[in-house]
């Protein structure tokens, strides 16, 4: 019976081979009609290779006009928009003060009559030793080992100030942004029409690159540290609002008939049932608030955040490449130590007496007390403010000198290998994706879109590929596609042998998984640092940096799916006297293919995320563009450049998962009746 | 009207869920013929239901599952609204409350148990059972001290700080109990909640819950597809088949009298020795019969190793002590192994 099971997996009804007959005409098709183009080169008319410019609406001249009369002369009442969003600015600039004020700057207050009055910040130890507090509570001995490690490592690198920067610029970023997403969760579920619509709105702006909305943040808020806070708060809310419905939906229907069942007014029900019972799931969203925050302040350096993502940025620019990259294992230990912190919280369930009221309220109290010794401390005795500096050392000069040898001792090898890649592989498919025509290629993303789903999916590819086409900016979209392209599919060649290796291993799993782990918590911009050191510029670096962010999704799908893989198959095909090649080829690959399917439009979204930092070191397509508008402060080219980007991803990544979920319907034939036998 | 003697009076109703079942409503009322249903793809959880529970009784809602217990309850409960037909608690019809006076009536006159128990991970036992008053608005230091006093009552003291996860799956429901009685209602909904429980633990606490309603006397609404459990606590029961309740009668009516063939075969297994009582099964009087006589409203199970000890019938009395039949071994065994009667 279980042999069944494996005879219909190894042979696919009727189904599925129609399918995939379909698919290779579809394919058959469509490299006939490449061809053709190709011999009717000089034949067809220009327009069918590139929209022509004559033809492009100014897209971006209108918005950029747009966004100049709104931030410059639009009135609502008598009060410019320009004003309102300014005392906005000023408004939000009022707590980020406060906490930049207290772990790092200080205050100046002014009394009139020129009286002055000078606050010290929270001297280090003070802070380093809270912290340590904190983390002994939420994660024990280890959490409070890594805290005090990170601490050190601040202080003794000389990264104190700008570490306290980044972590200000974060845990505002992080309250604005749980709020936010916890109230827009909150009302989407309670308005599922809503929801739908959110959900796109979200997918916007999660791949949407952050540049491209820098620009028409900063007309309206200025430059510098609001307008960062913004725009992380932009990129780094969206799963705590999707993570907040998901869990509401997801309790158990006794707790809402509970909230009804014991009289609770609408809001009572929201706040005193529904969120708390959905508590780990939202917390679950705090951590990637968390995650995505550190990321996108350390990219926000660039208009003026400052902190570590700053040193690593002059670093990178001034080839002080020793700086950069004490900065960026800075980053690094700052991600592991938030991550780790925030999972344990999630995970943390409350026990009785070991931590009843009276203990937490006991740290408390001694947090406070020495907080506020901390701070007395500093005003009374300067010397106590500051890590003495004299313990403060640098690899700097060390370092520097280091990736020069190295540089020069590995030149052969790392030359041959990036000039080789280059001119055999990233040139050629560059080349080849430039040479297609718009229409050629629009046609099959359509007609592929209208086989993998329907109607829907076709026309939102036509309209999105429409747009990149009209908007004139159809050779950027291919280049930045053809780097994406090239960078997943060497991350599938890396990334599916190790996950094969892992998903048939436990024992080698264990290290694999811990140090993908590690890979994912790191934000994109630490990618580029040893990136730079070791490959300088250009599409080869960038690639490699996009290449090992987003290794950690094709490793982990194509493990979950073969060790997914029902037992019951895996005995069938032993007892079948399958060889251990025979049963990977052809029954734990085919059935872990959905999962892998999905592990590659992941990889692809995580390589269309990296891209967009690429840029800065000088990519050539669509990312670059809105590098580029952030720097001329243009509006209207850094938005319909970064929709380019976002448009293209949300196409691959629609047009695969739902290849993937059409896979998993047909393999669920022979999976349902494996399970009900 | 409110009639004091039937808190819950259920009139013909409906509940059909699927597409356009408010519409079918407008036009077919009393309630839609099954071809109608059928047609459109419509599905009826109820069907047509009536029936009136009494005040200080305990009514059991058998059947199979999918059969529509828990809708009714719910129904009833005001969780979800019937399709057609009207619900009426204490003689106020629910379809006419205003959402003020539901909430009112949730938080003072129903409560309910949850066969997942649906407890507040982030309270403690107090803190969940005093949950209810919290929702009212009441001082946390009255309500703790109501809570406590029903810690108690369940058996949980002790527990009082504990959470929920760190409980067994029996004390948990302890704690679901002891929080749908803290408003002190008059209507007690139990929607199976001793199904998630092993065996053990499920026959303790039916000896609890015997033992709360022997001295709170509430109007009890108890839902189980446990026959053994419902014959244990029921005072009627309510047999329910695809929406519709086929019979509403004593555990012995039920096995006496089945209303149809399903009823009869629903039945077949119960231990008649456990639901029949000695009226059902009594001989004539007989001069023969000697020793202590036994009650006539006593199960034959419970006096079953009596009347097999004696040598001879045990005489049967009524409830003033008069002689009204005998009890020999015969009738004892025939009724244990379900062949008179
Ligand atoms: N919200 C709903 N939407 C559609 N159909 C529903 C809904 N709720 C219940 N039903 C259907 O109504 C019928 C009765 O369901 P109900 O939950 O009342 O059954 P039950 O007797 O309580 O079963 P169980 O013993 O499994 O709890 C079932 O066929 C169920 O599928
Ligand atoms: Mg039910």
């Amino acid at each position: 019976m279980a042999a069944a099971g494996l005879h219909d997996a190894r042979q696919p009804r009727p189904g599925p081979k129609v399918t995939r007959a379909a698919a290779l005409s579809l394919l058959a098709g469509l490299l006939i009609l490449a061809g053709l183009l190709w011999a009717a080169a000089s034949v067809l008319p220009g327009w069918v290779w590139r929209v022509p410019a004559a033809w492009q609406p100014d897209l971006a001249g209108t918005v950029n006009r747009a966004f100049t009369w709104v931030a410059r002369r639009a009135e609502i009442g008598s009060l410019a928009v320009r004003d309102i969003t300014r005392a906005v600015a000023s408004l939000i600039e009022v707590p980020l003060d406060l906490v930049r004020g207290l772990l790092v700057e200080g205050f100046r207050l002014r009394l009139g009559s020129g009286l002055r009055f000078e606050i010290a910040a929270l001297p280090w130890w003070a802070l380093t030793a809270v912290w340590g507090m904190l983390a002994h509570r939420i994660g024990g001995r280890p959490s409070m080992l890594l805290v005090l490690g990170t601490c050190l490592y601040f202080l003794v690198f000389g990264l104190w100030t700008p570490a306290m920067l980044t972590l200000a610029s974060v845990s505002l970023s992080v309250a604005f942004g749980a709020v936010a997403g916890l109230l827009l969760g909150a009302w989407a579920y309670r308005a599922p029409r809503l929801d739908a619509g959110l959900g796109a709105v979200y997918d916007i702006m999660q791949t949407l690159p952050v540049f491209s909305y820098l620009v028409p943040i900063l007309l309206f808020f200025g430059f510098g540290p609001v307008a960062a806070l913004t725009a992380t708060v932009i990129y780094a809310m969206p799963p705590m609002a999707r993570n907040t419905t998901l869990a509401l939906r997801r309790l158990p229907p006794s707790v809402t008939d509970l909230a009804t069942m014991v009289g609770c007014t609408p809001r009572q029900r929201m706040w005193l049932v529904l969120l708390p019972a959905a508590r780990h799931g939202l917390l679950a969203g705090l951590n990637q608030v968390i995650m995505l925050s550190l990321s996108a302040v350390i990219i926000a350096s660039i208009i003026g955040a400052g902190g570590l993502g700053n040193d690593v940025l002059q670093g990178l620019k001034s080839m002080q490449l020793g700086r950069a990259f004490e900065a960026g294992v800075g980053i690094t230990l700052l991600a592991i130590v938030l991550d780790r912190l925030s999972r344990a919280q999630a995970l943390r369930r409350p026990a009785h007496g070991a931590e009843g009221h009276g203990r937490g309220r006991r740290l408390g109290w001694q947090v406070a007390a020495l907080l506020l010794a901390g701070l007395v401390a500093a005003q009374l005795f300067p010397p106590l403010r500051a890590f003495p500096e004299m313990l403060v050392v640098s690899t700097g000069r060390m370092l520097d000198q280091a990736v020069a040898w190295a540089n020069i001792a590995f030149e052969a090898p790392i030359g041959a290998l990036r000039d080789g890649m280059v001119r055999h592989v990233l040139r050629p498919v560059k080349d080849a994706l430039l040479a297609l025509p718009w229409l050629a290629v629009t046609a099959a993303a359509v007609l592929a879109a209208a086989r993998i789903q329907g109607l829907r999916l076709a026309l939102a590819t036509l309209a999105m590929l429409g747009f990149i086409a009209l908007s004139g900016y159809w050779d950027q979209a291919m280049i930045s596609l053809y780097l994406v392209l090239v960078s997943t599919l060497v991350a599938m060649l890396i990334g599916f042998p190790v996950g094969l290796a892992a998903g048939l291993h436990p024992g080698l799993d264990r290290w694999i998984t811990l140090v993908i782990d590690t890979l994912q918590t790191l934000p994109t911009f630490v990618y580029l640092i040893p990136v730079v050191m070791l490959f300088g510029l250009g599409d080869f670096p960038a690639m490699v940096a996009i290449v090992l962010y987003a290794l950690p999704p094709a490793i982990r799908y194509t493990k979950d799916g073969i060790a997914r893989v029902p037992a019951s198959l895996i005995e069938a095909a032993d007892m079948a006297g399958c060889s251990p090649r025979q049963k990977l080829a052809y029954v734990q690959i085919p059935h872990a293919l959905p999962e892998i399917m999905l592990g590659v439009s992941q990889t692809l979204l995580m390589a269309f995320g990296m891209l967009v930092i690429t840029s800065l070191v000088g990519t050539r397509g669509l990312e670059q563009e809105t590098l580029v508008a952030v720097s001329k402060a243009r509006v209207g080219e850094g938005l319909i450049a970064g929709l380019g980007i976002s448009f293209l991803s949300i196409i691959a990544d629609r047009l695969i998962s739902q290849g993937s979920q059409r896979l998993r319907q047909r393999l669920a034939g022979p999976g349902a009746g494996q399970e009900h036998p | 009207m409110t009639d004091p003697t039937f808190p819950i009076r259920c009139r013909n109703l409906w509940k059909i869920y699927g597409p356009g079942a408010a519409a079918l409503a407008a036009t077919h009322a009393p309630g839609p013929d099954p071809e109608t249903l059928a047609s459109r793809g419509l599905l009826a959880a109820l069907r047509d239901v009536t029936l009136d529970i009494g005040k200080g009784e305990v009514f059991v809602i058998m059947g199979l599952s999918g059969s529509g217990k828990s809708t009714l309850v719910r129904c009833m409960t005001g969780l979800v609204p019937p399709t057609m037909g009207d619900l009426l608690i204490d003689g106020e019809n629910l379809r006419d409350m205003s959402p003020d006076r539901l909430i009112e009536i949730r938080r003072h006159k129903i409560s309910m148990v949850f066969q997942d128990f649906a407890l507040l991970p982030h309270l403690t036992v107090l803190g969940n059972i005093a949950f209810p008053l919290k929702v009212q608005g009441i001082d946390r230091e009255s309500r703790e001290r109501r809570a406590a006093e029903l810690v108690e009552l369940v058996g949980l003291a002790g527990r009082e700080s504990h959470f929920p996860h760190e409980l067994s799956g029996g004390q948990q429901q302890r704690v679901g109990i002891a929080r749908s009685l803290i408003t002190n209602p008059e209507i007690w909904f139990l929607d199976e909640p001793f199904s998630a429980l092993d065996p053990l633990i499920r026959h303790e606490m039916q000896d609890e819950l015997m033992r709360l309603q022997a001295t709170l006397n509430k109007t009890v609404v108890f839902i189980t597809h446990d026959f053994d459990e419902a014959i244990r606590i029921a005072d009627r029961i309510a047999i329910m088949r695809g929406g519709r309740v086929v019979q509403v009668d004593t555990p012995e009516g039920l096995v006496l009298a089945p209303a149809d063939d399903y009823v009869a075969a629903f039945t077949r297994k119960i231990p008649r020795h456990r639901v029949l009582r000695v009226a059902s099964v009594l001989g004539p009087v007989s001069a023969g019969a000697t020793g202590d006589p036994v009650r006539n409203t006593a199960l034959v199970g419970d006096v079953a190793a009596r009347v097999l000890a004696a040598d001879a019938p045990l005489p049967v009395v009524d409830g003033g002590g008069t002689i009204v039949g005998s009890l020999d071994r015969q009738s004892v065994i025939g009724t244990v192994f379900g062949v008179n009667a």
